[in-house]
C-alpha cells in the first residue's frame, strides 16, 4: 500500500479537496459547492473522492483549512487544522518555489501574503466588510442575469469599463444600479466591476505592501480573466494563474498533514456518522457566551465558544 | 538667486487659510504654486497612499500633497492643535503634519498654532517668514497687510451671505466644513445641483467667527471643537430665516458623527445628512437632494 | 428622599476600585452594571450614530442596561479626542429614549472642572466631603496601581501557566479582597500577599519564548470584550504579551511619558498626535529596537488618532522589519476572522524566529 495524504479547504462558497502522494502530485482532486453546509459538502466532498481513489492507496494524513476549519478537523479527526493563510503559502510554494506575492480572492475573505526566501514574511487580509470578494462579484453578476463563468470573458470585450465606487458593498451595489439603470453597457458594466475589484483589494488589503513578482494569484475569483487583466493593467507585472490555483489551500494543507503523519490511517467512513451541531447561549455565569456544541452519533464530542472554561 | 517656490494644497487648510498664505507670500515676493481643483487623479492618488480610514477630506488633502510634491521646494503644512481653551481641532489637524512628514520626502514648510500653549498663528507665519531669510520686521508687516487685506474680503462675503436670507426663495442652510463644501469632488456638485433646483444657499461657515462661537452654546454646551462650533453656530441666527437645513460631512468624520446627530436631535427644522464616501456619481445624491427640496417646497407654500 | 444609585461604564476588571471608590465617599447605592454581553453591544450599536466610534456604542448600551435596571445617576468620564464629547450626546440620546437620570461627566470641554463636579456630587449626597473623598481616592490610585502591576506580570507569564486558569483564579482572589481594604496599610498588605502567591504559582516559561508588544486605542485594549479577548488567544499560543496602557499609565505616566516617547522618536514624530497616537509611535520604535518578535495594533473602528498615527506605525516597522498586524474591531466583527489572522501572525512569526 503506498500512502497519500488528504487535504480539505472548506469556504465559505466552495469546498475542495485533494489527495496527494509523497512527493506531493496530486492523486485525486475534486471542487464542488459548500451551499451553506460544510459538514453535508464534506460528506459528498470524501464521498467523491474516495469512489474513484485507486485502490493501492491508503490515506495517512488529513488536514482542514479555510473557514469551516476547526469543525471539519473535528469531524474528520484530522491530524492538523491550519489557517488558510498558512496552508496557501505552503501550498503555492510548493509549485513555485520562488513566488514573492500571492494574492487571493475567495467567497468572504480575501488576502494578500508576501513571501521572502521561502516563509512568509508578511501578510494581511480584508479589514472591514466583503467588498471586492467572490460572493459580491457572484450576487453582482446575478443581479445583471449573467452566469458568473462567462462573467470574466464578458469583461474583456470591454474597451470603457465604466467606474464604479467599490470602497463598500451597499455603496458599489447602489451605485452598479445607477450605472445600469442609465444604460451603461453590460460588458463595461462587468468590465469596470472586476477593475473594481482589483483597486479595492489593491486599496484595502494590498495598503503599504510591496507587491514584487513573481505574483500568484489564487482562490475563486482568478479564474475570471477580467480580474487578472486588471491586475496586470494596475501592478504592470506578469500575474501567474495555475490550472490549481482553486486548490492551493487544499495541497498546502494537505503537504502539512504529510510533515505531521503520526502513524494513524484513515478509511474515511465519515458518510454514515452523524454530526450535529447546537448553539446555544449559555447561562452558568453573566457572560453569556454563545456556545456551540457539536455531537457525534449523538454524543457530546466538543463545545465552542465559553470565554470562563466553564465548558 | 531663484526664487523660493512654495507649495500648497488645495485642500483642508487651504479653505482657511488659503487668502492670507497667498497675499503674504505676494508680499514677501515669493513664488507660489497651488494645486488644482481637485480631480479625479487627484482623490484616486490619496485614496491610494491614505489609510484606508482616513475621512475622504484626508485622503484628498494626501492627493493635493503627491501633486505638488515634486513641483516645489516647500510644501505648507500647519500644524493646528487649539485655538484656545474649549478651542480644539480635530486630531487630523493635530497629524496632518508628522502624516505627511513620514509620507514625503519634500521639505516642509510649518507652524504650530496651539494657542494654550502660546503659539499663536502670527507667530507662526512670522517663524515661516524667517524661516525663509527674511527678517522679522518683513515678515511682520507681511502678515498683517494679509490679514487686513483677508478681512476686507471675508467680510464682504458675511455681508453677502447674510444678505441672501431677505430672498423669496427656498432658503437652505449647507452645513459642513469649508474643505467639504467647496471642495470640487465633495460639495461642489451638491452646490451647483442645488444651484440648478433654484434654492438659496447659505452658507455655514460665512458668519462673523466670534458670534457663531457663542451661539453654538445654545445647541451644544461642551462642544470644543473650534471648526464644529462654527459650522453649528450659524444654526441658531437663521433658523427662523431658512426652510431647511443640509448637513455635509466626509466619511467617517470623527466631530461631525457626533456634533451633528446632536443637533440633528434638538432643531425643529426639516434636514437631510449627506455624508460622501469616496463616490463617483452623484446620482444616489440627485434623488435625496430633489426630494428634501420638494419637501421643503411643500412646507413653505403651505405656511404661506 | 430615597437613596440615588450611581452606575457607570465597564473597562476590563476597574470596576472593582471604581466601585471602592464611590461606596466610600458617596451615600449612594453603586451599582455594577451587567457584564458587557453581545445584547450589550446590539442595544448600543442600535441607538448610536453610524460611524462613531465603538467605545461610545458600548458604554452607551452599558447604560442603557443599568438605567433599565433603576440607576439614577450615570458617570462618563473624557480623553483627547472625541471620548470628550460623548456625553453630551450620549445623555441626549438617553433623554430621548425616555430615561430620567442624573449624567455626570469628570472630563468637561476636554478639561476636568472639579468645582462642575463637586457641585453634581453635592447634589446627589449633601453630605459629601472633600477631604474624605481625596483620602479615598488616593487609596484607589494605589490599588490600580497594584492592579496593574499584578496584571503586567500576569501578561507576561499566563501564557505559560502549567495549571490552566491559575492566574486568573489568583488574580480573581486578590482583586475580591482589594474591595474589602480598610485603609493603605491593609491594602498594602493584601497586595503583597498576593502577588507573592501569583509570582510563586509553576509556570514552565522558555528562556527565548515569542514576544508580541500590543499597542493601541486605549478602551479597545483594555476591555477585553471590545478586543475578543486577544491576549487570551495570544497566551494560548504561549506567547509573551506586553501591553503599555493601562488605568495608571493614563492617570499617572502618560503626561510625562509622552515627552519622552517624542524626543525617542523624534525622526518620525514632532507633536503629539490626539489621545494615544504619539505614544504607541514611540512604543513601536521602541519594540522594534529591542527584541520583540511583533507588534499588534489594535483600535476601535473609526478611532481617529490611531488611524493618524498607522501609516508612521507601518513606516517603522517597515525599516526595521517588524512584522505588524492592525487589527480595526467593531461590534459585528466576526471572532473566527480574527482568530484566523491571529494564527497566522502567530505561524509567521515562529517561522520567522525558526530561520
Amino acid at each position: 500500500m503506498k500512502p497519500c495524504y488528504l487535504g480539505i479547504d472548506i469556504g465559505s462558497i466552495s469546498t475542495k479537496g485533494v489527495i496527494i502522494d509523497q512527493d506531493h502530485k496530486i492523486i485525486r482532486s475534486l471542487y464542488l459547492w459548500t451551499e451553506g453546509n460544510p459538514i453535508d459538502a464534506v460528506k459528498r466532498l470524501l464521498k467523491g473522492l474516495k469512489s474513484d481513489l485507486p485502490k493501492c492507496y491508503e490515506i495517512k494524513g488529513i488536514g482542514t483549512t479555510g473557514s469551516a476549519r476547526k469543525l471539519i478537523g473535528l469531524m474528520v479527526d484530522a491530524n492538523i487544522v491550519k489557517n488558510e493563510i498558512t496552508a496557501h503559502a505552503i501550498g503555492t510554494l510548493s509549485y513555485y518555489p520562488d513566488v514573492h506575492t500571492i494574492l487571493e480572492i475567495g467567497g468572504q475573505d480575501s488576502k494578500i501574503i508576501l513571501i521572502d526566501h521561502g516563509i512568509i514574511a508578511d501578510y494581511s487580509m480584508n479589514t472591514l466588510c466583503a467588498a471586492g470578494t467572490g460572493s459580491f462579484l457572484s450576487s453582482q453578476a446575478k443581479r445583471l442575469g449573467i452566469p458568473i463563468e462567462e462573467f470574466g470573458e464578458l469583461a474583456l470585450q470591454s474597451k470603457n469599463p465604466v467606474k464604479i465606487a467599490a470602497r463598500c458593498t451597499v455603496f458599489a451595489e447602489s451605485d452598479l444600479i445607477h450605472k445600469a439603470q442609465l444604460g451603461y453597457e453590460k460588458k463595461d458594466i462587468v468590465a469596470g466591476l472586476c477593475k473594481s475589484i482589483v483597486l479595492n483589494y489593491l486599496n484595502n488589503v494590498g495598503k503599504g505592501k510591496q507587491l514584487k513578482g513573481p505574483i500568484v494569484f489564487q482562490g475563486g475569483v482568478s479564474k475570471n480573466k477580467g480580474v487578472v487583466k486588471y491586475f496586470e493593467e494596475v501592478l504592470g507585472e506578469k500575474i501567474i494563474v495555475d490550472e490549481n490555483s482553486h486548490l492551493m489551500g487544499a495541497i498546502g494543507i494537505a503537504i502539512l498533514a504529510h510533515n505531521n503523519e503520526n502513524g494513524k490511517t484513515y478509511p474515511l467512513n465519515i458518510q454514515d456518522i452523524s454530526f450535529q451541531t447546537k448553539g446555544q447561549e449559555c447561562s452558568k455565569c453573566s457572560n453569556h457566551c454563545e456556545l456551540l456544541k457539536i455531537y457525534r452519533n449523538d454524543e457530546l464530542i466538543d463545545s465552542w465558544g465559553s470565554k470562563c472554561g466553564k465548558y | 538667486m531663484d526664487k523660493v517656490k512654495i507649495g500648497i494644497p488645495r485642500s483642508i487648510h487651504y479653505y482657511y487659510y488659503g487668502d492670507l498664505w497667498i497675499s503674504f507670500f505676494k508680499y514677501l515676493n515669493c513664488d507660489v504654486i497651488i494645486s488644482p481643483k481637485t480631480n479625479r487623479d487627484i482623490m484616486n492618488c490619496g485614496i491610494r497612499l491614505a489609510t484606508d480610514e482616513m475621512c475622504l477630506s484626508m485622503k484628498n488633502l494626501l492627493g493635493h500633497i503627491d501633486y505638488l510634491q515634486d513641483k516645489c521646494d516647500y510644501i505648507l503644512i500647519p500644524r493646528i492643535d487649539n485655538y484656545g481653551i474649549s478651542n480644539q481641532t480635530c486630531t487630523n489637524f493635530l497629524a496632518i503634519y508628522d502624516i505627511v512628514h513620514n509620507l514625503f520626502s519634500t521639505p516642509i514648510l510649518s507652524y504650530n498654532i496651539d494657542v494654550v500653549h502660546h503659539q499663536t498663528e502670527k507667530q507662526g507665519m512670522i517663524q515661516i517668514g524667517e524661516q525663509l531669510g527674511f527678517s522679522k520686521k518683513q515678515s511682520k508687516i507681511a502678515y498683517l497687510e494679509a490679514c487686513n487685506c483677508v478681512w476686507k474680503n471675508k467680510k464682504l462675503a458675511i455681508e453677502k451671505n447674510i444678505q441672501k436670507l431677505k430672498s423669496i426663495k427656498s432658503k437652505v442652510l449647507l452645513v459642513g466644513h469649508p474643505y467639504n463644501l467647496y471642495d470640487e469632488m465633495i460639495g461642489n456638485p451638491i452646490i451647483s445641483f442645488l444651484k440648478k433646483m433654484d434654492v438659496e444657499i447659505i452658507y455655514s461657515n460665512l458668519f462673523y467667527s466670534e458670534m457663531t462661537n457663542q451661539a453654538s452654546k445654545q445647541l451644544s454646551n461642551e462642544l470644543y471643537w473650534k471648526f464644529n462650533k462654527e459650522n453649528i453656530g450659524s444654526i441658531p441666527f437663521v433658523q427662523n430665516q431658512i426652510d431647511g437645513i443640509i448637513f455635509l460631512s466626509t466619511f467617517p468624520c470623527g466631530p461631525d458623527s457626533l456634533v451633528n446627530e446632536l443637533v440633528m436631535r434638538k432643531i425643529k427644522l426639516p434636514y437631510l445628512n449627506l455624508i460622501l464616501d469616496d463616490m463617483d456619481g452623484m446620482v444616489g445624491f440627485e434623488t435625496r437632494l430633489e426630494s428634501f427640496i420638494d419637501i421643503i417646497q411643500e412646507r413653505k407654500r403651505k405656511h404661506v | 428622599m430615597s437613596k440615588h444609585t450611581i452606575s457607570f461604564p465597564h473597562m476590563g476588571n476597574y470596576s472593582i476600585p471604581v466601585y471602592y471608590l464611590l461606596t466610600h465617599i458617596l451615600n449612594v447605592n453603586v451599582m455594577i452594571a451587567p457584564k458587557i454581553t453581545s445584547k450589550t453591544i446590539e442595544l448600543g450599536t442600535k441607538y448610536s450614530p453610524e460611524f462613531v466610534c465603538t467605545p461610545f456604542k458600548y458604554t452607551l448600551g452599558t447604560f442603557i442596561e443599568a438605567l433599565e435596571l433603576k440607576a439614577d445617576v450615570l458617570i462618563q468620564a473624557g480623553g483627547g479626542c472625541r471620548y470628550g464629547y460623548y456625553s453630551e450626546l450620549q445623555s441626549q440620546i438617553l433623554e430621548d429614549l425616555g430615561y430620567q437620570f442624573t449624567y455626570i461627566n469628570l472630563v468637561s470641554k476636554g478639561k476636568t472642572d472639579i468645582k462642575k463636579i463637586y457641585h453634581e456630587l453635592k447634589k446627589i449626597d449633601p453630605n459629601f466631603r472633600v477631604l474624605k473623598a481625596l483620602y479615598y481616592l488616593l487609596i484607589t490610585s494605589k490599588m490600580v496601581k497594584y492592579m496593574d502591576k499584578v496584571d503586567n506580570y500576569i501578561r507576561e507569564n499566563i501564557g505559560f501557566e502549567e495549571v490552566p486558569g491559575s492566574f486568573e483564579h489568583e488574580n480573581q482572589k486578590m482583586l475580591t479582597d482589594f474591595s474589602k481594604a480598610k485603609g493603605f496599610f491593609s491594602l498594602y498588605h493584601m497586595y503583597h500577599k498576593h502577588f507573592k502567591k501569583i509570582k510563586r504559582l509553576p509556570i514552565h516559561k522558555p528562556e527565548h519564548c515569542l514576544k508580541i508588544g500590543v499597542i493601541g486605542e486605549l478602551y479597545t485594549l483594555m476591555e477585553p470584550f471590545a478586543n475578543y479577548h486577544l491576549e487570551m488567544t495570544l497566551a494560548h499560543y504561549g506567547i509573551e504579551v506586553k501591553r503599555y496602557t493601562n488605568a495608571h499609565y493614563l492617570l499617572f505616566e502618560k503626561k510625562k511619558e509622552v515627552k519622552k516617547y517624542l524626543k525617542y522618536a523624534k525622526e518620525y514624530i514632532q507633536y503629539r498626535m490626539g489621545a494615544d497616537a504619539a505614544d504607541n509611535i514611540g512604543r513601536t520604535k521602541y519594540l522594534c529596537t529591542h527584541g520583540y518578535d511583533g507588534i499588534i495594533h489594535i483600535k476601535s473602528s473609526f478611532c481617529t488618532p490611531e488611524i493618524g498615527a498607522m501609516p508612521i506605525i507601518q513606516k517603522i516597522c517597515n525599516q526595521y522589519d517588524m512584522p505588524v498586524i492592525f487589527f480595526s474591531f467593531d461590534a459585528n466583527t466576526s471572532q473566527v476572522g480574527i482568530e484566523t489572522r491571529l494564527e497566522a501572525f502567530y505561524d509567521m512569526i515562529e517561522m520567522r524566529r525558526k530561520k
